[in-house]
């Protein structure tokens, strides 16, 4: 992937306000930024990397939710999970889909990251207020080694584009369910989803939470590729193939996590965290246990990767 | 036994409802995974030399009733009469030397969730560090924690306590945003809910630091357990993610609260038990928030095992909600059942949010963890 490529495959921040505002952009050290067609010459002008974004465009773009949580005001009790608001599963269903982020105060950041993480083609529209930290999580995403590694799946999907089996992806991304969706089972995937089978009836899906619980009941906690404790609030998209892993860490709390501990199946003595506002960090109480390598991130705020080459 | 074993045991263990009031067995307890790479002491501390002792002092003076204020005097006196008691030595110094040598890290396990109105008092705890000294034990090697810094915060025992002891919990507050604190490699795994996070692991301080653990609960109602004494003190006070074990009225405490007392090194490393039964709660606990089920027992249990304590605690909160008109904590019916609802709870005595679990302390008995049959339960009145 060349330099250009790369850098087009980051979110873009959609900037509305006039080029006068440029020294505010440069404070906050954003670089490529996507504007009217009528304004990108000037911006370019102004030492800037515009992306030409007409409100036609911008109208052709899905727009997606304001990544975070919400308390489940259904629940009083100390043991609730928060609900959490993510996109990962439309931009899995859609990979190719052009969306944008319409973004609520203090939002900029998470939503960046989790465009990067899904390889989402998605614009930026943000209060002025984030660019603060929008610049440095833009930068720190440009900077992260290049990959293109392929997701792990341990569940296929057939996916029928209902709204409820929207739902039901989403829960599945949510409880760290690692799928992809195929047009037909395959026997390639430890558990394979097609509504309307003995196993998953029609109305399977009705309930997502129960849906999720079911493909989870299936596949057991042991042979998922992928688990996170400590918090209920962090999702993780892992891509390999078979040997070096790379595990995206999006933390939808809101609030900086200490201890973030992850099991992944295979072994893998060594790695290394890159971790937002921290840079590198080594992995701790790293060990291989059961089959399965586990280690924690000692502080994780709203966006971690961690990179696990090839045992030698 | 291995780790595998251990998993066997516990799905090999009987209910056996043998305690007054006890209705049918929970249904389909859940698969516990200890993992842990510690092995137990020979000797551990739980149940410990004294299995079904238990030495009970009591003194009307002890506290005040009008102000809940305790009296400094008359706490070191029981102290000093219960420990003599357990142990059969003449002095308290004696006593405290067969628990702790100079060597030792300590950690005091406090309870302080029942601020303002009934948690481990200033006075015992006090008193603890000031024996430990007595025994050898400088300050520096003294650790007294709970789970929430927040709640050690508010209860501040920092001014009764002498300086250099470490004063120090694992999380900062109950909001799950702060691991580090605990051991990664000691933990029970199980699913329990359907919840996303199944591992519940035990306090680095514990695992990694400490070497004897002086447990300080209290006297009070839970409304998952029945209540909240020696056992769930010292099981969910040192591990994480334990909140996950009671949801939308089922409590599946029976089997959880003895499984984590006897992980190891937790269950080698608590050697004393000393129930604070100065003040107490027998409605709505946990927690004491108002006064309205504050009771007053005037008494301090003393004893290595913790079955035998919190068998005795059962039949005290359930006889004080019998004196109120409240129903038992064995109490199963469905009539009395409020999900969730903490402010009806909190109003009227005859509601539950969880069905309660009191045959947790005859679970924990099954485990070895102590005597709960009371017929073998010792009991040594002494009176101040």
């Amino acid at each position: 992937m060349t330099a250009l490529l790369w850098l087009a495959a980051l979110p873009c921040l959609y900037w509305t306000q006039g080029v006068e505002t440029a020294p505010a952009l440069k404070k906050a050290a954003i670089e490529r930024l996507c504007v009217a067609p009528d304004q990108a010459a000037a911006w370019s002008k102004a030492g800037f990397t515009p992306v030409s974004v007409s409100d036609t465009d911008l109208a052709l773009r899905e727009t997606v939710a304001a990544p975070g949580i919400r308390a489940r005001a259904d629940r009083a009790s100390a043991t609730r999970s928060p609900w959490v608001f993510t996109n990962g599963s439309r931009f899995l269903r859609d990979p190719a889909g052009k969306y944008v982020y319409d973004l609520p105060a203090g939002k900029a950041a998470l939503a960046a990251a989790e465009a990067y993480a899904y390889g989402a083609d998605a614009v930026l529209k943000i209060e002025a207020a984030d660019l603060e930290s929008l610049g440095p999580m833009l930068a720190f995403l440009a900077a992260l080694p290049k990959s293109d590694l392929p997701d792990v799946s341990d569940v296929a999907v057939v996916d029928d584009g209902s709204a409820t089996m929207g739902e039901a992806l989403t829960l599945l991304v949510r409880r760290n369910l690692l799928f992809r969706t195929v047009p037909a089972p395959s026997a390639q995937y430890r558990v394979n989803v097609k509504l309307g089978t003995p196993e998953f009836p029609a109305d399977a899906a009705a309930d997502p939470s129960a849906f999720a619980l079911k493909v989870r009941r299936q596949l057991t906690d042991e042979q998922r590729s992928l688990r996170i404790f400590g918090t209920e609030v962090v999702i993780g998209r892992l891509l390999g193939d078979g040997s070096r892993m790379r595990l995206h860490l999006l933390n939808y709390g809101g609030r900086e996590t200490e201890g973030v501990r992850v099991r992944l199946r295979g072994s893998h003595p060594e790695g290394e965290a890159n971790v937002a506002g921290q840079g590198k960090v080594p992995l701790e109480d790293l060990g291989l246990v059961d089959g399965a390598t586990e280690f924690t991130v000692r502080r994780l705020g709203p966006y971690g990767v961690v990179d696990l080459p090839a045992v030698k | 036994m291995d780790r595998r074993d251990f998993v066997r045991l516990l799905a090999a263990v009987p209910f056996v409802p043998t305690l007054k009031g006890a209705s049918a067995a929970p249904a389909g307890l859940p698969k516990l995974k200890v993992v842990t790479r510690y092995a137990p002491s020979a000797t551990p501390g739980i149940p410990g030399p004294f299995p079904g002792r238990v030495i009970a002092v009591r003194s009307d003076k002890s506290v005040d009733v009008e102000t809940s204020a305790a009296n400094d005097e008359v706490v070191r006196e029981m102290m000093a009469r219960g420990m003599c008691a357990l142990t059969g030595e003449k002095t308290p110094l004696e006593a405290w030397r067969q628990f702790v040598q100079p060597s030792d890290v300590v950690g005091i396990k406090v309870n302080c969730g029942g601020h303002p109105w009934c948690v481990s008092a200033y006075e015992i705890v006090a008193e603890i560090v000031r024996q430990l000294g007595a025994a050898g034990v400088p300050p520096t090697q003294v650790f007294v924690y709970e789970r929430f810094q927040n709640q050690l915060d508010e209860v501040n025992y920092a001014p009764h306590l002498p300086e250099g002891v470490t004063i120090v919990a694992a999380e900062t507050a109950n909001r799950r945003a702060d691991n580090r604190g605990y051991d990664p490699a000691t933990y029970v795994e199980a699913d329990l809910f359907g919840e996303e996070d199944t591992r519940s692991n035990m306090m680095r301080l514990v695992s990694q630091k400490l070497t004897k653990i002086i447990n300080v609960p209290n006297m009070k109602d839970h409304g998952a357990t029945g209540a909240t004494g020696c056992l769930k003190n010292i099981a969910y006070g040192s591990f994480s993610n334990v909140a996950r074990t009671h949801y939308r009225g089922k409590s599946h405490t029976y089997s959880f609260v003895g499984t984590l007392a006897s992980v190891e090194p937790l269950r080698s490393r608590t050697v004393l038990q000393i129930m604070d039964g100065l003040r107490g709660v027998w409605h709505g606990g946990p927690f004491a928030r108002t006064r309205k089920y504050v009771f007053y027992p005037k008494q301090i249990l003393f004893g290595t095992d913790p079955v035998a304590i919190d068998r005795l605690l059962l039949d005290i909160i359930d006889d004080e909600r019998k004196r109120h008109g409240a129903i038992s904590i064995y109490d199963r019916s469905p009539q009395y059942l409020k999900m969730d609802d903490g402010a009806a709870r909190d109003a009227d005595p005859n509601v539950n949010i969880i069905i309660r679990e009191p045959g947790h302390v005859e679970f924990a008995a099954g485990l070895g963890l102590g005597v709960a049959d009371k017929a073998r339960i010792k009991v040594q009145d002494v009176v101040v």
